[in-house]
């Protein structure tokens, strides 16, 4: 058999199993800054929840804690964006797109509720865009370390760059987390007593909406995820129609179309 | 439901006082999104299409080759031609996508193209190695496909697998057809020959030796099982033909193939 090495050049498979388990530890050290971020993230999740029993008025206490949680999940980001600086954006973002989902809804939802209001005047309602997420994913940097670059929409200088970034899919699923997670509020700030705020929430689903309804989504998880729009806006009109019959509606001139 | 009016987007248009409905406060940010929604689907059907369309030349290719009964050898020119032939097609196409998968895209798209390039290294090395039998290496490979394209070492490694499937059947056509196994001397001068099915065995040792538990359930991980199978069933397969070759080979007239009954199927399936 002394001859038939000629066939294969041992470098060959030499060369794979290298490649191989390179490719092991970088998905291993990637797996452990997600474990940590599932953590964090969970956390921030749980710190949002609390909005759901607390009038508006009284939120500040929550923002505080879910900006310190949310400052948690952008140190764990920044690592993950550091380990992979070497390696394609692509080749493992499927290991943590759904983990940067719950970060970048966390992000919102607090953003929402008028949290992470750099201009220093919050006010609740707001929908934070994929330009300001990538901000708070970035504020906390270094600025010499702009890992965290966003491909949208500066696509010009970016697209060619490989680089950690957020990418709209992740946005658009974040955000329909973010709707889901409103309409429990719309109840829920019924039950608080609070009947301005299902009217609030109400026009901004719809806004949404209407921003979803003009994409064009093929098949896929995209497009599966925002079938659970209609529905959300629905318990939210609902809840809108349950108030107007009542007149409990606070301003008439703002009810729904 | 009649009497709906609706803008061009599908959006029922408001009958109320903001009758501007559509054009929402968040209706440029989602525009701006449909348009690189849009661009992302496009891509990712042309390099669909491409990728259809490569493995199919590869196929071809393939069956080409397969009508060549000498190894270490240049190719028969009208075999060449044909391949030659399917080679520039699938180079053009290969060009034709090579802007949609620059830079990020490469991996962006790699399920999408990755059935073609996986195709084409099963045709490419074929060739290879009836030219020199010779296993092709990563780098002489990805300096086969157009400029711009990524080999991964994924694609490469399971291209080579299939590759066994090929050269199992090429030897047993050989077998049946010139009635011994091909091989060619080892080297100029040298009275030692080396047939393919030493050949065979060495790339089965070769793939059994190597470890891909940690690629766990991810591209390599998932195919490598089931490829590994495969692979060892044709290995065998030529084993049991050079074996009835030397055993009984004499009692049959020329010309006699052995049984393969069942082994066309899980070769070629994709």
């Amino acid at each position: 058999m002394a001859s038939s090495s000629a066939m294969v050049d041992p470098k060959i498979f030499e060369q794979l199993q290298t490649k191989i388990d390179e490719d092991a530890e970088v998905r291993d050290q990637i797996k452990a800054i997600i474990q940590t971020l599932e953590r964090q993230s969970r956390n921030a999740q749980s710190i949002l929840s609390r909005a759901h029993s607390i009038p508006a008025a009284n939120l500040q206490p929550v923002l505080e804690a879910a900006e310190a949680a949310i400052k948690d999940e952008v140190e764990s980001i920044t690592k993950l964006a550091t380990t992979t600086t070497g390696s394609p954006y692509y080749k493992y973002n499927g290991i943590w797109t759904r983990d940067v989902q719950n970060v970048i809804s966390t992000i919102l939802l607090c953003g929402w509720l008028g949290g992470i209001s750099s201009q220093g005047t919050p006010d609740a309602g707001r929908l934070l865009t994929i330009e300001e997420i990538g901000q708070v994913l970035n504020g906390k940097l270094p600025p010499q370390s702009a890992m965290l670059l966003l491909m949208f929409p500066v696509p010009v200088n970016l697209k060619d760059q490989d680089a950690f970034h957020i990418t709209i899919e992740e946005y658009l699923l974040s955000l329909i987390n973010l709707i889901d997670e409103l309409a429990r509020l719309a109840i829920n700030s019924v039950t608080l007593g609070d009947y301005q705020r299902p009217l609030q929430i109400s026009q901004f689903v719809k806004d949404l909406h209407a921003g979803f309804q003009i994409l064009n989504l093929k098949n896929d998880v995209l497009r599966r995820r925002s079938d659970s729009i209609k529905y959300s806006v629905k318990k939210v009109e609902d809840i809108v129609y349950d108030l107007s019959l009542r007149n409990l509606v606070p301003r008439p001139a703002a009810t729904t179309t | 439901m009649p009497g709906v009016k609706r803008n061009r987007d599908g959006a029922e248009k408001s009958k109320s006082k903001d009758g501007d409905a559509p054009t929402g406060p968040f209706m440029p940010m989602f525009e701006v999104f449909r348009g690189e929604l849009d661009e992302h689907h496009d891509r990712r059907e042309r390099i669909i299409k491409a990728s259809r369309d490569i493995t199919a030349a590869s196929k071809k290719c393939i069956f080409s080759l397969q009508r060549v009964r000498a190894l270490n050898n240049d190719i028969p020119p009208k075999i060449a031609s044909e391949v030659m032939e399917k080679s520039t097609a699938m180079a053009s196409q290969f060009a034709a996508i090579a802007p949609d998968l620059a830079g990020i895209n490469a991996w962006r798209y790699q399920r999408q193209i990755s059935g073609g390039i996986q195709e084409y290294m099963e045709a490419i090395s074929f060739e290879h190695y009836l030219r020199n039998q010779k296993l092709i290496t990563h780098e002489e490979a990805s300096k086969l496909l157009p400029e711009g394209v990524e080999l991964t070492g994924d694609d490469y490694v399971l291209g080579i697998f299939d590759l066994v499937g090929e050269l199992m059947r090429f030897a047993i056509t050989t077998m049946a057809t010139t009635g011994s196994l091909p091989g060619s001397k080892v080297g100029e001068g040298s009275a030692e020959e080396r047939d393919i099915l030493m050949d065979l065995r060495l790339l089965r040792t070769s793939f059994e030796a190597l470890d891909t538990t940690s690629c766990g359930g991810t591209g390599l991980g998932k195919d490598v099982e089931k490829k590994m199978e495969v692979m060892k069933i044709c290995v065998e397969k030529v084993e049991t033909a050079v074996y009835g070759m030397i055993i009984r080979g004499r009692e049959r007239p020329k010309g006699w193939i052995p049984d393969l009954a069942d082994d066309r199927a899980p070769v070629e399936s994709y």
